[in-house]
């Protein structure tokens, strides 16, 4: 039920979108990284959805849990199945909207900062953000970037007993997004 | 005094085994070898595609993280950095084409010059789930072409 209501939340925010207007990748990139005492997580995911209104400002990602791909096989299984239990809840989104949409000229090539608002939603749990980044403006596409700290604690992923304090309780997210105008 | 420095040596010997195998069998173990494991399930890609998109009843097979092999027709290959994608589309949606997309291991890359839509493949990988618009497969071989 709970994924019912996500999935309907994102198919409603995505209705938004004009067709003209929405800028669009499948090909995205996502990459977290934590450095604790024990050891560095790094993991990536090139498969990510993510879509982007320049009208109304409406940015929008989604990722699958287990598209993650880590170096070590240990963590991609421990991350699964005992972090984001990703057969429990597959994917990640979030929804969101550029709050300074004034700021940023998507017809002039140029780089910009950018001010996103939204809502998060990781293992389940819903959260609100507030993130800066930047979109790089070329003739043809729109290139999303963002780098942000998420607590696992905020969003009920907990650390088990015999590594706590031992593995970071913050991650670092960075998003790639390289979207290109939906012509259909 | 011999017998208990023995042992001390056969509890070191061990210790040192046993280490050795968690290092490079828990610790460092490989990861799966999808291009070289047997398929859990064999599919047409319009199969996979209406198993997804037509809602998983509680009796059906759970593919996500299952090794799948389908026979299907590519629509197009994208690239995104390095990587390939084989994208094999059924159905036009929000995000545009809607479908089921391939990430090719990077010795597979080559196979995708001469693909044709006219044509079927066979291709095997990972299945990482459904997010809503397309089926996503991670670390895929080309098997015949």
């Amino acid at each position: 039920m709970k994924k019912l209501l996500m999935l309907l939340t994102l198919t409603l925010a995505l209705s938004q979108f004009g067709q003209a207007q929405r800028y669009i990748t499948k090909n995205g990139h996502i990459s977290f990284y934590s450095d604790g005492p024990l050891e560095k997580i790094e993991a990536h995911n090139n498969q990510v959805n993510s879509a982007l209104d320049i009208k109304s400002g409406d940015f929008v990602f989604k990722v699958l849990m287990k598209s993650f791909s880590f170096e070590k096989a240990l963590m991609q299984e421990h991350f699964n199945e005992n972090y984001v239990e990703s057969d429990q809840f597959p994917n990640a989104s979030f929804v969101g909207k550029i709050t300074n949409l004034n700021d940023i000229n998507f017809t002039k090539p140029a780089t910009y900062e950018a001010m996103i608002e939204g809502k998060l939603t990781i293992h389940g749990v819903t959260k609100p953000v507030m993130e800066t980044g930047t979109f790089v403006v070329t003739s043809g596409a729109v290139e999303g970037k963002s780098v942000f700290m998420v607590k696992l604690a905020d969003y009920n992923i907990s650390i088990p007993g015999a590594v706590t304090g031992k593995i970071a309780e913050e991650i670092q997210i960075t998003v790639d997004v390289n979207l290109e105008p939906l012509n259909n | 005094m011999k017998k208990f420095k023995i042992l001390i040596i056969i509890a070191l010997t061990l210790g040192l085994l046993g280490g050795t195998y968690a290092w490079f069998f828990v610790y460092n173990k490989p990861h799966r070898d999808i291009e070289n494991a047997t398929a859990d399930f064999t599919e047409t890609a319009e199969n996979l595609y209406n198993h997804y998109v037509n809602g998983l009843n509680a009796e059906d097979k759970n593919y996500d993280g299952a090794v799948i092999e389908f026979i299907g027709n590519p629509t197009a290959v994208e690239s995104a950095d390095s990587l390939k994608v084989v994208v094999f589309v059924f159905n036009q949606g929000m995000f545009g084409d809607e479908g089921i997309r391939c990430t090719l291991l990077p010795w597979h890359n080559d196979k995708t010059e001469d693909l044709s839509p006219d044509h079927p493949i066979t291709i095997k990988g990972f299945c990482a789930g459904y997010n809503g618009t397309d089926i996503i497969l991670e670390q895929c071989s080309i098997i015949n072409h």
